[in-house]
């Protein structure tokens, strides 16, 4: 035999002539051998990079309720002389959406809603007197990508602007994906700016100065992993964590006094599942599940568990249930109703002192909430696409699964529908 | 991963001829100016191929071998280098049947004719075939004795077929298909998602195809008995032939076989083609998918696990 | 401190990855983890409306991403 180092270099990647395949059947000595060849699969040119052009509009229609019940001292029940009236906030958000992939390794995407806000919003709970408001709001955002073939920067800036709030942020992500491109780790930091100068000025709740104008400023950090398990498996873990410094309080709300800083930690962890094989219901079908534990400084500790089941059908047209739960504790400061002052909100005869943090704004309860609804789409042809998807969600104290829920709190209802229309070139 | 399907409706097909087939590249869901930049690419790296190990010219890398065989060694670049790696690896993992070498006894055998060679034309031939007598040192490769050749023929075809789908990759295409006299390698799936189907020819009729396999990655070669043959006394003999005896083998019509890679896929299908009726168990083991023909025309179909 | 407990615990997942003891998944048995709804990135702007809902009832909020900004939503 004339066989030299190099062949057996060679060798030690080849098994001999009757290994067994893999447990994916990869065939033997020979498919490693034609893999070693150079060039037969090399690694795809920016692979990231969005292939097409897209743009779409979109509608959002969303519209809640927290009945009041009507007054007779019991918990729960605050009338304040107005039985059966219904808090409504409806909002109306069409919007336009764009990707635009440029010189085959940059692209920039945009989009723009403008919001038509309008309804009752309490001043205390969610069934008590409210404030009745109409309101607009225009908010943006723009995300600019240059994409290498492992890797890829983007930089993002996001608006938002209404008469007494306004929004200005700026952001930078980076992703790094391993050779074989089955890990990817995302790193992101951004930095925001928010005015709030709320109509008819706001005041101080500790020493009664009036103010027409606060300001809210955020640091927030992302440290992600996505990483492939197998051909029909790829999960993905990601933990944010924001420093806020401002003002955080509401200024419609009736004595809320919140701190000035806030630190929040959010762990989402989401895997998708693709079905091959089975019976013909689930076969080519797609699980997707997600977890979120989040924690702040204000005490609020929550849960958010979400799943959906996507289902291809014929004709390009695909049916997605969807379901939520979400499970929040309250906030240290978050002040239950008092069942002795019915119809008052329970700091009404306190002074508010420095540090003595209180709000009513029932957000900062503790409760568990439920979502469920689908979404459906269809392929129309032409790089069309039309999708419609509609959720309801309550939320409601008893419903907690992790702990107490807040007593006292009315059922928290909304519905959201979504009608969009996209075009990719 | 993380990529995008591509847009459905835009197609650019190519059709040429090269190394004594039909040969065709389709590109989907990208821009016509993009696709045709790459198909052009594409085509250049087959022909260069072509080119660069034809046997028919004395100044290319196969030629000045074949010219020194009995003299001096002949220097090779790097390509060349891992395609004799390869080659020796295919021998060794077929026991000796597919040999680089054996494409001399070509000569012996006239399929226009249909007239058996003697054995006093075959036993020269046959002394001068055998990859293991030629000789390797470093970057020099040696044919020990004149008249000996070697042949990259034998699965020169598929290894076009994937560099040309890598120069596709490179060029940053998707969804392509290049497909070279019946070997085909596969970019990414159709933009819709869905596989392509390949045509797989019946080895009795070459107007009508026998089954359509769906390609989602890799690709699928053919080898079979009637690309060049004459039948004689009711007996096909076919232009594959066992490099120890010098004669056609004589039990399947045709095998096609599914891989990662197209030249993978061709060395498996040609050596199945050599091992004759112990080729199936061998297929098994090795986990590929596979569409035998038998002798009688019977169809043996097994599809690779993650198809 | 419970973050830094937490954020190791992302650490050791990525860790985990790393010398993962599963086979690595090859380039040709990518095709199904292609498909758009296998994504991460599918529905995005569906997602980021209903999240901007969220935010606005729930007090929990973030896991995606960074560099939003607040709105008076309320």
């Amino acid at each position: 035999m004339n066989f030299l180092p190099e062949q057996h270099e060679a060798a030690e990647l080849m098994p001999d002539a009757d290994h067994r395949s893999s447990g994916r059947g990869l065939g033997g000595a020979i498919l490693l051998a034609a893999m070693a060849l150079p060039g037969l699969m090399p690694a795809a040119h920016a692979e990231n990079a969005p292939e097409s052009a897209e743009i779409g509009i979109r509608y959002l229609d969303y519209k809640d309720s927290s009945r009041m019940l009507d007054g007779s001292g019991t918990a729960g029940a605050y009338a304040f002389g107005n039985p059966g009236v219904q808090d409504r906030v409806k909002v109306h958000a069409p919007s336009v959406n764009f990707l635009l992939p440029f010189a085959g390794s940059w692209s920039l995407a945009g989009s723009l809603v403008s919001d038509s806000v309008s309804g009752s919003s309490p001043r205390y709970y969610n069934s008590a007197p409210t404030r009745y408001f109409s309101e607009h709001r225009t908010a943006g955002d723009w995300k600019f990508t240059r994409y290498f073939a492992r890797s890829s920067y983007a930089v993002t800036f996001v608006h938002s602007d209404e008469h007494d709030y306004s929004s200005r942020a700026l952001a930078g992500t980076a992703t790094f994906a391993s050779d074989d491109n089955n890990t990817t780790w995302t790193v992101g930091g951004g930095y925001s700016r928010d005015k709030i100068t709320p109509s008819g000025g706001g005041s101080d709740p500790v020493t009664g100065n009036s103010f027409s104008l606060e300001r809210k400023y955020g640091r927030d950090f992302m440290l992600g992993l996505t990483q492939v398990l197998t051909p029909t498996d790829i999960v993905q873990s990601n933990i944010t964590y924001a420093q806020g410094r401002g003002y955080f309080s509401d200024p419609y709300k009736t004595f809320d006094y919140r701190p000035r800083e806030r630190n929040q930690f959010a762990w989402l962890t989401r895997w998708n599942h693709f079905i091959e094989d089975g019976p013909g219901l689930v076969k080519g079908t797609t699980f997707k599940a997600s977890y979120r534990y989040y924690q702040d400084t204000w005490g609020v500790k929550a849960h958010t568990l979400s799943g959906e089941w996507i289902k291809p059908l014929a004709d390009g047209w695909t049916v997605t249930p969807l379901l939520r739960f979400s499970d929040q504790g309250s906030a240290r400061f978050y002040l239950d109703p008092d069942p002795t002052q019915p119809g008052f909100p329970p700091n009404a005869f306190w002074t508010p002192t420095a540090g003595v943090y209180q709000s009513a704004d029932a957000r900062l309860s503790a409760f568990g909430a439920v979502t469920y609804g689908g979404r459906i789409s269809k392929k129309l042809g032409d790089g069309w696409t039309a999708d419609f998807r509609g959720e309801l969600y309550e939320q409601r104290g008893s419903w907690r699964l992790v702990g107490q829920g807040s007593p006292g709190l009315d059922p928290f209802k909304a519905r959201f529908l979504q009608v969009g229309l996209t075009k990719k070139f | 991963m993380g990529a995008t399907a591509g847009t459905p409706g835009l197609l650019a097909r190519h059709g040429f001829e090269a190394m004594a087939s039909p040969c065709g590249i389709v590109v989907a869901g990208s821009p016509e100016r993009v696709a045709r930049s790459a198909i052009v690419a594409a085509e250049a790296e087959v022909r260069r191929i072509e080119q660069k190990f034809s046997r028919y010219r004395a100044d290319t890398i196969v030629g000045r071998i074949n010219a020194q065989a009995g003299g001096t060694p002949v220097a090779c670049d790097a390509e060349t280098l891992h395609l004799i790696g390869y080659a020796d690896t295919l021998y060794r993992a077929s026991e000796g049947l597919f040999d680089v070498t054996s494409g001399i006894l070509r000569r012996a055998w006239d399929f226009r004719k249909a007239v058996l060679p003697t054995p006093q034309q075959l036993e020269p031939l046959l002394a001068l075939v055998g990859w293991d007598q030629v000789e390797r040192d470093g970057h020099r490769l040696r044919l020990p004795r004149a008249g000996m050749e070697v042949d990259f023929g034998g699965f020169g075809k598929e290894y076009a077929a994937d560099r040309a789908a890598g120069v596709l990759i490179e060029k940053g295409i998707r969804h392509a298909i290049v497909n070279l006299g019946g070997d085909v390698r596969c970019v990414g799936t159709q933009p819709d998602g869905s596989p392509w189907q390949i045509g797989i020819q019946n080895p009795r009729d070459p107007n009508s195809n026998i089954a359509s396999i769906p390609l989602s990655h890799g690709g699928i070669a053919t080898s079979g008995d009637s690309e060049r043959y004459f039948d004689l006394d009711g007996v096909r003999y076919c232009h594959i032939l066992n490099p120890q005896t010098g004669m056609p083998v004589r039990y399947w019509r045709s095998v096609s076989i599914a891989a990662p890679l197209a030249i993978a896929a061709g060395s498996y299908s040609t050596i199945a083609m050599l091992m004759e009726e112990r080729a199936k168990d061998w297929l098994d083991s090795s986990g590929l998918g596979y569409l035998l023909v038998g002798p009688d025309g019977a169809i043996t179909k097994r599809d690779a696990p993650s198809a | 401190m419970k973050f830094i407990r937490l954020g190791s615990l992302l650490l050791a997942l990525g860790a985990a990855a790393g010398c993962s003891s599963l086979t690595p998944v090859q380039p040709w048995e990518k095709g199904n983890l292609a498909r758009p709804e296998m994504t991460f990135e599918s529905n995005v702007l569906e997602e980021k409306f209903v999240e901007h809902i969220y935010g606005s009832k729930e007090n929990a909020s973030g896991g995606n991403g960074v560099g939003g900004g607040g709105c008076g939503c309320n």
